[in-house]
């Protein structure tokens, strides 16, 4: 399909300067998906988990640089620090940052982001999910899951498809690859599983799909009284509230941070949720594991924290919440995406930056 | 599924509370289906076969009651059958000194209709007379096992007495002579031998011991032991533990089939690494360990490997288990106990218990041996160990199991009291 706007087979109008595909090095367009010379796929979706390998080969505990196959130093038996502990990813249109935090041994949370085009111009994609800890191979599980889920998306706009059922099939996808995984690792008594929250932003609305307690929050540009939350929890919590009781009373229970949606090959039935609202103005969608909105549930704080930056450098942004979800005690795994609306004019192929930082000198 | 090498799998519970540094595991190792054919691979071949050696106690007493060396003729005999075609097998007389009787030149024979029926001939002829002097017993057991190029190398002692006609040193010396040479199962019949000094030889030498109070019961016993030996596919086979620096093993103990503490018999394999010997093992065969390590506390949120736990056969590394340590302030994860940690820490104490209960007894302490087999009573209940419990119901009256409420017997048998304490090492095994 051509794209409108795009030069077809006319050789007056050169690409881009110096825009090649990293594959085969014909020259290629800035909105191109794929390479129409060799195929490669232009702009593929990021993972937070794309490295599974330990970020180092030095022992930061000791020193050592003998480093087990399972990450272990061969010397004083520490576990060295997993890449994911820490990923910053930056696309052109959407940035996120997780980290493992303060008290658990490893990052469950993922991150899956792309770019891509689509009629109506540039479009912003991101799925969060955050591995049931006590549930098996919970951060394979998040990975194997947004990962999934982002390939849908990608493919769903690319293909002018409906965003909200492609949502409601991304999660159909996410729960197949967390199945895979249960059948190849034999874990069907424990069944990996983990939330679920995506957002699509075109130049006209976003469409916000999830399952579980991870959320999706508008950070509206006007300020914090326009901003809101655009999930509902699927927990105990939010269905005590529902019921009447103050979110204060609720979230001081013991099981409110209880799920009650999840996907996982033991999910059963349950039913993702899409909610699709065309925003009036600019701002940012935030997408957030609990490991953020614990420490600041409400909206207008997120916001205050998040604005300007939301919009400019939704990177800074990110990484600034996620720093105050750290510094106010880290207890769970943070993930913090940002997607400013409208997304960009895309100028700039192939600037895909990813950073991946592991902070050994931490003590954590 | 069948199983081409030895598998090791780890029980544990791996989240220690802040400064925590304890860690425990239970690792359940499981010998490949077929250990000739792994062998093949993995350097666990015994191309040099097996020798078995057979050691009959001739003193006096075997004469009184007569039955005893009655019944331990007709148990050698019995054993003799169940020795497969072309084993190396050796019998020899047990008195003040070890008189070889078959082959008589101190070799080994090969098994055959002929040599077994020549063999049982001259068992047939054993005659009663003379001391006890075990260590002259194991020692020309070593010799003989020896002399041929078997790679699998057991023997079966059988006595009635206590060790009269040599020092206990000279004993001692004799077991750590053999040590790595040739396992050994113990057998005393009647009630007159020490359970202890039969344990010595048997702990030393990585095999049973049990008591067989009533000489009808030897052939039986002899027989199983002997096809037990036989199912024997691989020797000398270690249990590799390797720490990280600056941790500590508190104890390597093997729980299942038997309580068998091994710290002490630690060889050092590398700078982290110490080799624990488990003897010889038949195909499919399945045990347990118990392995506490004491390691250097780390930040809440560290990983860590406290131990790596794998078997060692013919120099060749097979298996591998992780056993890890999680530092957490949850405290709901770092309290929750494993529950073989906890039942195989039980059947441990289990095991102490009556041991320590029996000398209390015997030393007159009553209030103590009160308490002590009290406990036991307890934790047989609780943990399901209903052979003990049997046998502690012969030696106490039961008021409570539960609280562990008892009252010693005023009379107690003494055959009762040795099948007790020699028993009391036996496990039962958790349901996985």
């Amino acid at each position: 399909m051509t794209t409108p706007g795009k030069p077809a087979q006319e050789p007056a109008e050169e690409p881009a300067a110096g825009l090649t595909c990293p594959n085969c090095g014909q020259p290629v367009w800035p909105d191109d998906n794929f390479c129409e010379a060799c195929s490669t796929e232009l702009a593929p979706a990021v993972n937070s988990g794309d490295s599974s390998e330990p970020a180092t080969r030095q022992c930061p505990n000791c020193g050592g640089s003998a480093i087990t196959p399972e990450g272990y130093c061969e010397s004083c038996g520490y576990k060295v620090p997993a890449a994911n502990n820490h990923v910053e990813l930056e696309l052109d249109l959407v940035a996120g940052v997780t980290d493992k935090g303060l008290r658990h041994s490893r990052n469950e949370d993922a991150m899956a982001l792309a770019t891509t085009q689509s009629s109506a111009g540039p479009v912003a994609l991101a799925v969060v999910c955050d591995g049931v800890s006590t549930s098996s191979h919970p951060d394979e599980a998040s990975q194997a899951a947004s990962q999934a889920a982002v390939q849908v998306l990608l493919a769903a706009v690319r293909g002018g498809a409906d965003l909200g059922a492609a949502s409601a099939r991304a999660v159909k996808a996410a729960q197949k690859a967390l199945a895979d995984l249960a059948s190849s690792a034999k874990l069907l008594a424990n069944a990996p599983s983990a939330t679920f929250v995506s957002a699509v932003v075109t130049g006209t609305q976003v469409t916000v799909c999830w399952l579980g307690d991870s959320r999706a929050y508008w950070v509206d540009a006007d300020g914090p009284a326009a901003s809101r939350q655009l999930t509902i929890d699927d927990s105990i919590a939010a269905e005590l509230v529902a019921r009447g009781l103050s979110e204060a009373e609720a979230m001081a229970l013991p099981q409110a941070h209880v799920v009650t949606g999840w996907i996982g090959a033991d999910a059963g039935d349950a039913e993702p949720h899409v909610t699709v609202f065309a925003p009036d103005g600019p701002g940012a969608v935030l997408l957030c594991s609990d490991g953020l909105w614990n420490y600041q549930p409400d909206v207008a704080g997120l916001a205050e924290m998040a604005l300007p930056d939301a919009m400019d450098d939704p990177l800074r942004a990110a990484a600034t919440l996620v720093k105050f979800a750290i510094e106010a005690g880290g207890s769970d795994n943070v993930t913090v995406v940002f997607i400013p609306f409208p997304p960009g004019t895309r100028t700039r192929l192939g600037d895909t930056s990813v950073i991946a930082t592991t902070d050994l000198g931490d003590p954590r | 599924m069948s199983q081409t090498d030895f598998t090791v799998e780890i029980f544990q519970n791996e989240y220690l509370p802040s400064g925590g540094r304890e860690v425990n595991a239970i690792v359940t190792v499981t010998a490949p289906d077929d250990l000739a054919a792994a062998g093949a691979a993995g350097g666990m071949s015994d191309s040099g076969g097996r020798a078995e050696a057979i050691i009959i106690d001739c003193s006096g007493s075997m004469d009184y009651p007569h039955a005893k060396i009655v019944q331990a003729r007709a148990a050698t005999q019995a054993a003799l059958d169940v020795v497969r075609d072309g084993v190396a097998f050796a019998v020899i007389a047990g008195t003040e000194v070890a008189r070889p009787v078959f082959p008589v030149d101190g070799s080994l024979a090969i098994a055959s209709p002929q040599t077994r029926q020549a063999a049982k001939q001259v068992v047939a002829n054993l005659r009663p007379g003379g001391g006890t002097a075990m260590g002259s017993w194991l020692r020309l057991a070593r010799q003989m096992l020896t002399s041929g190029s078997a790679g699998l190398r057991h023997a079966i002692l059988l006595t009635d007495g206590k060790n009269e006609h040599e020092s206990p040193e000279s004993l001692t010396a004799a077991i750590s002579e053999c040590d790595g040479v040739f396992s050994c199962d113990c057998r005393g019949v009647g009630t007159d031998w020490q359970v202890a000094e039969l344990r010595r030889i048997s702990t030393g030498l990585l095999g049973t011991v049990d008591i067989v109070a009533d000489p009808s019961g030897l052939t039986a016993d002899f027989e199983a032991m002997m096809a037990t030996a036989m199912s024997k596919a691989v020797a000398d086979v270690a249990l590799r533990v390797w720490t990280p620096q600056t941790a500590e093993i508190e104890f390597v103990k093997q729980v299942a089939p038997t309580v068998d503490d091994l710290t002490g018999r630690r060889t050092q394999s590398g700078p982290q690494a110490g080799d624990y010997p488990t003897g010889a093992w038949s195909n499919g065969e399945s045990r347990d360990y118990h392995v506490c390590v004491l390691v250097n506390s780390a930040a809440i949120g560290q990983e860590m490997l406290a131990s790596r736990v794998s078997l060692v056969v013919g120099g060749q590394v097979h298996g591998q288990g992780l056993v890890r340590a999680v530092w957490t302030d949850d405290e709901a994860l770092s309290t929750r106990i494993n529950t073989n940690v906890a039942h195989y820490t039980g059947q441990a104490e289990l095991a102490q218990a009556i041991q320590d209960g029996l000398e209390a007894r015997k030393q007159g302490d009553e209030d103590i041996a009160t308490a002590k087999l009290g406990r036991a009573v307890a934790l047989a209940q609780e943990s399901g160990n209903e052979d003990t419990a049997k046998l502690l119901a012969k030696v106490v009256d039961v008021v409570d199991a539960a609280t562990g409420t008892v009252r010693l017997k005023k009379k107690v048998d003494d055959a009762d009291e040795m099948a007790l304490d020699t028993r009391s090492t036996k496990t039962v095994r958790t349901k996985k």
